[in-house]
């Protein structure tokens, strides 16, 4: 049971934030982590594209993710309660669907949480690893805590700041 | 019963003056001094002078309110005092009526005098202000009572007022509510 | 159960379990300290200062939003009714601990007034008596900049100002907010 490491992801597809907390991944370089960031942007956003019009059924396997050897992709519903009208899979305001959300591999799981500003939260964790959702609410809270309310944290950019490293990791120490 | 309320900065600045009668006892709230329009700065000059006694009684008890501290008796004229902790000085001077000079009752037989024109200018018309016990004698425990809640209550508007984002410290305070919430209190308690 | 209902029932919820309280006065006086300092340093100069709370507040919102969202644990709203009802019932709730009334609806849905019974932020302030400060300065105009910079960070842009302000000697204090438009997604739709 344990978090391998969480990347931030800005909505313009940025890696603001990337850290390790329990090392049994591949270490990668600065740059590489960069890129992997971006191009999970990317597929994010094919993911969401592609993701079957609303009155269909959630359960279509309609994605496919472009790294490692998934297990299980599940394209995402809203969160919202999906809306009376069936004509049409856009309603105002904002988008149905949320893109991918989990990628399994026997090694780790990925699970990816989008907020509704447009912001990425990538946690590797243990595939055996339960009860994510709460670990992913809680980075948030602390994101919005230590990161948004730091006044000299400056929108869109990498996350310097060091009480939301110390919280969060004292916070995962706590729960292991 | 007139009185004349005052509050002065730390530094004897006036901040805020204000001039009126009893509403007791059928008072009309108007303020009829026993100087001449043209004399008003008299109230001014007595509470000024009271100042001293003032500073003396302060350290007399760890008090806010000073009771009546002093009295200029050519007037009659009674002064009491408040002191807010930051330093500012609330003064009350009370002037009872003067009495008719044939009349030698008591002070507790009415005043019909209007020897003291109306200090508010609104005309000394129906000048009835029959004295009662708490206006006509300035030095009884009834009146002490009623000045300490007149000043507790203009205190606590006073913290209100000076707590605005744009009153600066030292400064006359203008605030037409203040002005009102006093004169309330006034009619409440004197 | 209404948005409206449902909304009031996530700002109590939340008011009483997740927000931390910090004294009312503090906050009164911090930002009427502000504003009187912006007065100041504007010289008077009442629309910059108005522009001025705007801009901060809009800083303010973009974070803010933030906050609000991992509290309230909310979804998309699915439409910009659904959206007044939680500014107002739960937004104002959690961080100033109000609900303002929404009202004044416009037939197309896009524009609504907030009225507010109470605002903490002008608790004490009388505004300065230059003639002019009663006629220009909109006290509370940081909370314009707040809505339209927490909205814009999710996806709609709108317009928000004050139309009157009990300060001012109007009988109530009303904000007036109108939806410009949603903000597509990052992704043009067909570009291949």
């Amino acid at each position: 049971m344990s978090v391998f490491s969480l990347i931030i992801i800005n909505k313009a597809g940025g890696l603001v934030y990337q850290r390790e907390f329990q090392p049994g991944l591949r270490k990668l370089s600065t740059n590489d982590y960069l890129v992997l960031a971006g191009t999970f942007h990317g597929v994010h956003a094919i993911t969401r594209s592609i993701t079957p019009k609303l009155p269909l059924p959630v359960t279509a396997p309609a994605t496919t993710p472009t790294t490692s050897t998934p297990n299980a992709v599940s394209p995402s519903a809203t969160s919202t309660p999906a809306p009376s009208t069936v004509t049409h899979s856009f309603p105002n305001p904002g988008i149905p669907a949320t893109g991918l959300e989990t990628m399994e591999t026997d090694k780790f799981r990925l699970t990816c949480f989008q907020t509704l500003t447009g912001t990425k939260f990538l946690l590797f964790t243990d595939p055996t690893m339960t009860n994510i959702d709460v670990i992913m609410k809680k980075i948030y809270e602390l994101y919005a805590d230590f990161v948004m309310k730091n006044p000299f944290y400056q929108l869109e950019m990498p996350v310097r700041c060091e009480s939301f490293d110390r919280n969060l990791t004292g916070w995962l120490r706590g729960r292991a | 019963m007139s009185y004349y309320f005052t509050i002065l900065s730390p530094t004897d600045v006036p901040l805020f003056n204000i001039a009126f009668g009893t509403s007791k006892s059928g008072g009309d709230g108007i303020a009829r001094f026993r100087f001449p329009d043209t004399a008003q700065y008299m109230n001014q000059f007595i509470i000024h002078s009271s100042l001293d006694v003032v500073e003396e009684a302060q350290w007399m008890n760890g008090n806010m309110y000073l009771k009546h501290i002093d009295t200029y008796p050519p007037a009659s004229a009674y002064i009491s005092a408040f002191l807010t902790p930051s330093g500012a000085r609330f003064l009350l001077l009370h002037q009872p009526p003067q009495l008719p000079t044939n009349n030698v009752s008591s002070a507790t037989a009415g005043s019909g005098s209007i020897l003291g024109s109306s200090f508010s200018g609104s005309g000394g018309s129906s000048s009835r202000a029959s004295a009662s016990s708490v206006a006509a004698n300035p030095t009884s425990p009834q009146t002490e009572e009623a000045v300490r809640q007149f000043m507790t209550e203009v205190y606590e508007n006073y913290v209100k007022t000076v707590m605005s984002p744009f009153y600066r410290q030292g400064m006359e305070i203008k605030s037409s509510v203040f002005r009102g919430k006093v004169t309330a209190a006034g009619r409440k308690w004197l | 159960m209404s948005s409206a209902t449902k909304a009031s029932r996530i700002g109590e919820e939340l008011w009483k379990t997740r927000v931390d309280k910090v004294n009312a006065e503090l906050v009164t006086l911090t930002y009427g300290t502000i504003v009187a300092q912006l007065c100041q340093d504007y010289d008077g100069n009442y629309q910059d200062v108005n522009k001025q709370l705007e801009k901060m507040g809009y800083n303010i919102g973009m974070r803010l939003i933030e906050d609000f969202l991992a509290k309230s644990n909310v979804g998309r709203c699915a439409n910009f009714r659904e959206t007044a009802d939680m500014i107002a019932k739960v937004g104002f709730r959690i961080f100033l601990n109000i609900a303002p009334t929404v009202t004044n609806w416009t037939s197309d849905n896009n524009q609504f007034s907030l009225v507010f019974d109470e605002n903490p932020l002008a608790d004490f302030v009388e505004l300065p008596d230059d003639g002019r400060a009663q006629d220009e300065l909109w006290f509370s105009n940081i909370l314009c900049g707040v809505l339209r910079g927490a909205l814009e960070m999710v996806q709609m842009q709108i317009e928000a100002h004050f139309v009157s302000d009990v300060l001012r000697g109007d009988d109530t204090t009303e904000m007036r907010v109108s939806l410009v438009r949603y903000i597509e997604d990052e992704m043009p739709p067909d570009e291949e």
